[in-house]
């Protein structure tokens, strides 16, 4: 008996630690309705430390507007942002808002309103077309185009004139200065590349895209095909050559652009954010931006758009959704936000008010050639993460052809 | 059955939490592991074993399996052996014990992704202190230092010296703990018999913590087992599974690849693991038997 009870209590503390790692399949539930009136919540992800204050701005003048709409704001990390999706979707408490990257799992599975039906005809007309585009699942548009953002090259210009370097449009150019700047020694890099699991599939796309392949599209992904080939074959090339910094296949995108931004690294893809970023961290640096240099210098940018959503739950609450995202994308309360965090706006009228900001000019003139992730595509989840997991094998004894053969298998496995 | 009855109102309150915040979850996570769940987290129906055959079918699984046999092993083996030293330090009486005592609790009382943040940067090339220190006093000749966290070899290493650091605070004192119980007048004899230190030490004193050494290696067992935030720390940016456990192989398959059935399955894979672990040492080692 007094064996049992032992074995009984070694037994509970197992359960109880193995456990502790799945255990966190619920979420608790949100707020109630309160008042009569109706409770909107919207779950978003950090920006940046900003975020959560501009949030409670507009929350505070919709409320003011609309006395009888109570708005519950949830904040998290982009990091946790997709499980906490899931969880809350799995648990039917799903969000009546959401801010995030990929939707179009979402729409697969019915859960989502189509556009139309939670904005007035005149927010909706008032986004640029080809976001609108990138926003369909079918012909359908489900996200409502939330902010903007585009790539393009820093260049640290001391670096570069120190090493007699020019800065380049081509691949080719790219190597040559790179190379250039790396043979100054002292740690210095010439070209940052991080294919580190944090976003792989940005730098993936730099280089695979800018040599003439894709993704894929909405109903296929091709990452296994042979016009992909010659930019994972240049990045081997550049690593070879000791043009980029060192362990270019473990390194994460924001780390390396604080070494940017320490002025230790000749050439990185960046983003409108790191311009403040720069301006803030180390004032000093002289550099410049430039379009992101391609196989044969034509023209080209990675653009990402991220979308609002709105979620069915008991299909109650479409007038005010309505009411919120219409008041939110109104200029007043739309661009200044956009502003403050530093990305593109997506709607015709904020790009208007926006142009002759500086620091955006360089960004907003490669817009137009900007490529998007081919995220209406029910496996791009699964791409996304491929890349992430798999990318960085480039710099390894990997050839370029298994590499993609392994980003496509598990794409095609998940 | 009376008597059962007459103790439900005290035992009830805590019965009814196991089963809420234990056998719940797990119930719930056997269940996840048959059915097909969406990316976004809706159930599309029962597939039986598929999620287990899935899992076990990935080309990386048994040599995750086996990374998770050495993390485990080496761990827990070298903390037992450096908290046994430790612990028979701090039995001794010197000036500033107590002192020495507080600090051993440090890594205890410090929250573990934070010391592995330290230690993950301090790592970091180009402006990580322990990089720095290597390269000025001539180790590593590239000026930026090592990307130790960059190759899977390396930071899986680093991750079992944190996973040690932090776990010696609990089984020195429960060493310690034990020395304590050991009465002088064993080892007071043994001298007298002309046994030297470390005769005593090993035919004395350790025989005597038994039941201290052997709780605290089970308790640790468990704990190396389950432990995510070192590992994924320390080698969250290395691509490929070459320095994955089954531990961030779940968090994998549930923070990126959102497949909550595949992550579950192999959960219920981790915990069968666990069970048969402890049931078998249990059944060896008899860690609660008196001495």
């Amino acid at each position: 008996m007094a064996q049992y009870k032992r074995l009984g209590g070694i037994m509970a503390i197992t359960l109880a630690t193995a456990t502790g790692l799945t255990a966190c399949g619920f979420g608790g539930s949100s707020g109630e309705e309160s008042g009569g009136g109706t409770t909107l919540d919207l779950l978003v992800p950090s920006y940046s430390d900003a975020t959560q204050g501009l949030w409670n701005d507009v929350i505070a003048g919709f409320e003011e507007e609309n006395p009888d709409i109570d708005v519950n704001l949830q904040v998290e990390s982009w990091d946790n942002l997709e499980s906490v999706i899931a969880t809350k979707i799995q648990g039917g408490d799903a969000p009546d808002i959401y801010n995030g990257g990929p939707f179009a799992g979402f729409a697969e599975d019915e859960l989502l309103y189509p556009a139309e039906e939670v904005v007035s005809e005149d927010t909706l007309a008032d986004f640029q077309p080809t976001f609108l585009e990138n926003a369909q699942v079918g012909d359908t548009v489900y996200g409502l185009p939330f902010i903007a953002s585009a790539r393009a090259l820093f260049v640290n210009d001391a670096l570069l004139e120190e090493a007699g370097a020019d800065v380049p449009t081509t691949w080719d150019e790219l190597l040559e200065s790179a190379k250039k700047v790396s043979e100054l020694g002292g740690g210095v890099a010439g070209y940052g590349m991080p294919l580190g699991s944090e976003e792989a599939q940005a730098e993936a796309a730099v280089w695979l895209w800018g040599g003439g392949g894709s993704f894929g599209d909405a109903d296929a992904i091709t990452v296994d095909a042979p016009e992909n080939l010659p930019g994972a074959e240049f990045i081997k090339t550049m690593i070879d050559e000791g043009a980029t910094q060192a362990d270019a296949g473990a390194t994460d995108r924001s780390p390396l652009m604080d070494i940017f931004v320490q002025g230790k690294i000749g050439m990185q893809v960046g983003l409108p954010p790191t311009v403040g970023q720069i301006e803030s961290d180390n004032p000093d640096l002289e550099y410049s931006v430039h379009p992101i240099p391609t196989e044969d210098g034509s023209p080209f940018t990675l653009g990402v758009a991220d979308h609002l959503m709105a979620f069915q739950n008991d299909g109650d609450k479409q007038e005010a959704i309505t009411a919120f995202l219409d008041y939110f994308y109104s200029p007043e309360v739309y661009v200044p936000w956009v502003q403050a965090e530093g990305f593109l706006p997506t709607t015709l009228s904020g790009s208007e008010e926006l142009a002759d900001e500086e620091a955006l000019a360089p960004f907003l003139e490669v817009l137009p050639d900007a490529q998007f992730y081919p995220t209406t595509n029910p496996d791009w989840q699964a791409t996304d993460s491929a890349f992430k997991a798999l990318f960085g094998q480039l710099d390894s004894d990997k050839s370029a052809e298994d590499v993609l053969a392994d980003i496509q298998a598990q794409v095609d496995a998940g | 059955m009376k008597d059962l009855l007459k103790a439900l109102p005290w035992i009830g309150p805590a019965v009814a939490l196991i089963a809420t915040v234990v056998l719940f979850p797990v119930g719930l996570m056997f269940w996840n592991s048959t059915r097909d769940i969406s990316q976004s987290g809706v159930d599309k129906g029962g597939v039986g074993l598929d999620n287990f055959a899935a899992v076990v079918g990935f080309d990386a699984f048994w040599p995750i399996l086996g990374r998770t046999v050495v993390w485990v092993v080496v761990v827990v083996a070298c903390t037992l052996v450096i908290s046994l030293a430790l612990a028979a330090l701090l039995n001794k009486a010197f000036p500033g014990r107590r002192l020495v005592r507080m600090a051993v609790i440090v890594p205890w009382a410090s929250s573990v992704v934070m010391t592995t943040l330290v230690v993950h940067y301090g790592l970091e090339p180009y402006f990580g202190i322990i990089n720095s220190f290597l390269v000025d006093v001539g180790l590593i000749d590239t000026p930026e230092g090592y990307g130790w966290t960059r190759h899977a070899g390396t930071a899986f290493a680093w991750a079992m010296v944190v996973a040690v650091f932090v776990s010696l605070p609990f089984t020195t004192y429960t060493i310690l703990a034990g020395l304590q119980t050991v009465p002088g007048e064993t080892v007071e004899a043994a001298r007298l018999d002309g046994a030297n230190g470390v005769r005593t030490y090993l035919s004395v004193v350790l025989p005597q913590l038994r039941g201290a050494v052997s709780v605290a290696v089970l308790i640790n067992i468990i704990n190396v087992f389950n432990s995510l935030p070192i590992l994924r720390v320390m080698t969250g940016s290395i691509p490929g599974y070459d320095a994955d456990t089954v531990m961030t192989m779940i968090f994998k398959y549930m923070q990126n690849q959102r497949q909550i059935d595949l992550a579950s399955a192999l959960s219920v894979i981790a915990f069968l693991v666990v069970v048969a672990i402890v049931a078998v040492y249990v059944r060896f080692v008899r860690p609660l038997e008196e001495v």
